[in-house]
Order: structure tokens, then C-alpha cells, then sequence
């Protein structure tokens, strides 16, 4: 190859070599299961869905948020859609592939607590596991991916404490 | 891989290891100019920042020994980003030192080291915590420089 690949142009070309394959020449056959993701798009798809899961959190939270809880949490809910949009843009999805991103998920929706300090409680412990998980990708991504998990983790981590300040203004 | 790169890797190990520990230095500096204009409870934070910071200056000097590089000196004086006048201008300068930490630190969660990159990874962390508390809001992307958000990079580094 006359210059480096970028990671999207890689993990594009590795996505779509096998579909390349089936549709493209007629002398050629596909010989076995087309050859499982890289370790590094595992580990990138296993982030977006956890950030698609603390924005689905964070919605059914607000959906019956009011007034001084509603103004802490929207921050951080936009903090979460911009870690989304940030790693997805990460991921190349080649067309006609059969991968598809997480959508938005109902059963974590149904899973919400009624009261307020159960929503914050709620949302603590999700932030704590999510950046303690971000930061545990760290270790498996390729450079400039184990950077954006990294700073996402932080994030993450400084939610928790923002998360404390809002019950604190919202205990009577 | 040849033994060349395997060369270059520890270089550049050792010169982000450098740079991680050159900022250590001015944020020591740093969070001392900035303590010096607090009083009650920011002051005491400000001490436990400068605190924090100093530990971590050491845990990177004691990292570049192990590799059997000579830890950068300390300057005499830093030119600091602003001027502080009072208290708004010394936490503005602690959140100026905590997020050039953290761009300093995510410069280790590259490396070949899966050590140095947990270390570099959990520093990122505690600089983002430190860096909420003075700022009183979060961020999206602690550490990130806008060209890293705008387009993903090459990885060889």
C-alpha cells in the first residue's frame, strides 16, 4: 500500500472484505464464516452500546424530571450524547453490513425508580460502573481510541460528583 | 517489529513521560501562586491539589529512573496563563493547570505500557475530577484538543 490506512479506512476495509467477496466476482467463492470483527471493534461497539444505555438513563430520567433536577441532568445527558456522536464517529460502518448500532433501549427506560433521590442514586452508581468499564478499555484499544475511552471515563467520573451536588439542592 | 522501533517506543515512553512531568512541575508552581489568593475552604483545597500534584510529580520522576532516564528539572519561575489578581483568577488558573494535565497525562494512555497507560488513564481522571470542582461544571471531553475531536488520527505513534 503506497500510504498508511487510517483506523477508519482499516476497519472499514476489513468490514466489507467479506461482502466484497460474495457480490463482487463470480470466479471467486467465500470459503468458511467471514472472519470475526477485530478486537478493537469489538471493544469500540461494546462502548457505544454502554453510552447508548446511560443516554437511555438519562431520557427516562428527565422524561419525569422536573424543574431543578431536570436543569442538573440535561449537562450531563448532552455530555452523554456527545460521547456518542464522538465514538461513533470512531466506527465505519461499510454498507450492506449486518451490523447495526445499539438503538435506544425500552427495557432500560422501564427500569427506572419513581422518587427523585432514587433517580440520582439510580444515575450515580450507572456513572460509576461506566467510567470504571470506559476505563477498563483503555487497556485493550488501539492509541487514539484509548485516549477518547480515557477522557470519556473522566467524564464520566466527574458526573458522579455533579450527580451528589444536584441531590444535595434536591433534599428539602 | 525490529529492535529500531522497539527503540523509538521507549523514546517516546520516556519524552511523554517528560512532558507529563514538566507540567507536574508548573502545576506545583502553579497551585502555590494560586493558594496564596484563597482563604477557608477553597484555600484548603488548593493545598490538597498542590498536594496531589506533587505526589504524582514524584510517581513520575520514579517512573523515568526505573527507565534510566534523568527526571527534567523544575524551573525557577513559570510564566503563568494569566494574572492572578483574586480568588475568580486563582481557581481560573487551577482549571487552566488541571486541563493541561489532563492533555498531558492522555499522552501516556497511548503507550506501550499497559501500566503507564492505566497510570496515564486514572490521572486523566483524577485531573478532570480537580478540574470540575474549580470550574463548578464538567466537560464532555477532559484533556481532548478540539483536533482530536474532529478527526480520528493515525494510530502508529
Amino acid at each position: 500500500m503506497a500510504a498508511k490506512p487510517t483506523r477508519r479506512v482499516v476497519l472499514a476495509a476489513a468490514a466489507a472484505l467479506p461482502f466484497a467477496a460474495a457480490s463482487g466476482c463470480d470466479s471467486l467463492r467465500v470459503v468458511g464464516a467471514p472472519p470475526p470483527p477485530a478486537p478493537d471493534v469489538t471493544t469500540l461497539r461494546e462502548a457505544i452500546a454502554a453510552e447508548q444505555l446511560m443516554v437511555d438513563r438519562y431520557t427516562a430520567v428527565l422524561r419525569n424530571a422536573g424543574g431543578t433536577l431536570a436543569t442538573a441532568l440535561q449537562p450531563l445527558l448532552d455530555e452523554h450524547r456527545a460521547h456518542l456522536a464522538q465514538l461513533r464517529s470512531r466506527l465505519a460502518v461499510p454498507p450492506g453490513s449486518r451490523y447495526r448500532l445499539p438503538a435506544p433501549s425500552a427495557r432500560a427506560s422501564a427500569a427506572v425508580p419513581a422518587a427523585a433521590s432514587a433517580d440520582i442514586a439510580f444515575l450515580r452508581s450507572a456513572e460509576q460502573a461506566a467510567a470504571a468499564a470506559m476505563l477498563g478499555r483503555v487497556r485493550r484499544a488501539p492509541g487514539s481510541l484509548a485516549q477518547l475511552f480515557a477522557s470519556i471515563s473522566a467524564s464520566e467520573a466527574t458526573h458522579v460528583p455533579a450527580l451528589d451536588a444536584a441531590a444535595g439542592r434536591a433534599a428539602p | 517489529m525490529t529492535g529500531t522501533a522497539g527503540g523509538r517506543a521507549a523514546a517516546g515512553t520516556i519524552q511523554a513521560l517528560q512532558a507529563a512531568l514538566a507540567g507536574e512541575h508548573a502545576a506545583v508552581y502553579g497551585y502555590g501562586v494560586a493558594g496564596a489568593y484563597l482563604t477557608g475552604s477553597l484555600r484548603a483545597a488548593a493545598t490538597a491539589d498542590w498536594l496531589a500534584h506533587q505526589v504524582a510529580r514524584d510517581r513520575l520522576e520514579a517512573m523515568l529512573r526505573s527507565l534510566g532516564a534523568e527526571p527534567a528539572a523544575a524551573a525557577v519561575a513559570y510564566q503563568l496563563p494569566a494574572g492572578v489578581h483574586g480568588a475568580a483568577g486563582a481557581a481560573a488558573l487551577a482549571v487552566v493547570l488541571e486541563d493541561r494535565m489532563a492533555t498531558a497525562y492522555l499522552g501516556l494512555v497511548v503507550l506501550g505500557s499497559t501500566a503507564i497507560r492505566e497510570y496515564g488513564a486514572q490521572q486523566v481522571q483524577a485531573c478532570a475530577l480537580r478540574a470540575a470542582a474549580w470550574r463548578g461544571t464538567t466537560v464532555a471531553f477532559p484533556g481532548m484538543t478540539a483536533a482530536a475531536l474532529a478527526a480520528p488520527r493515525q494510530q502508529q505513534s
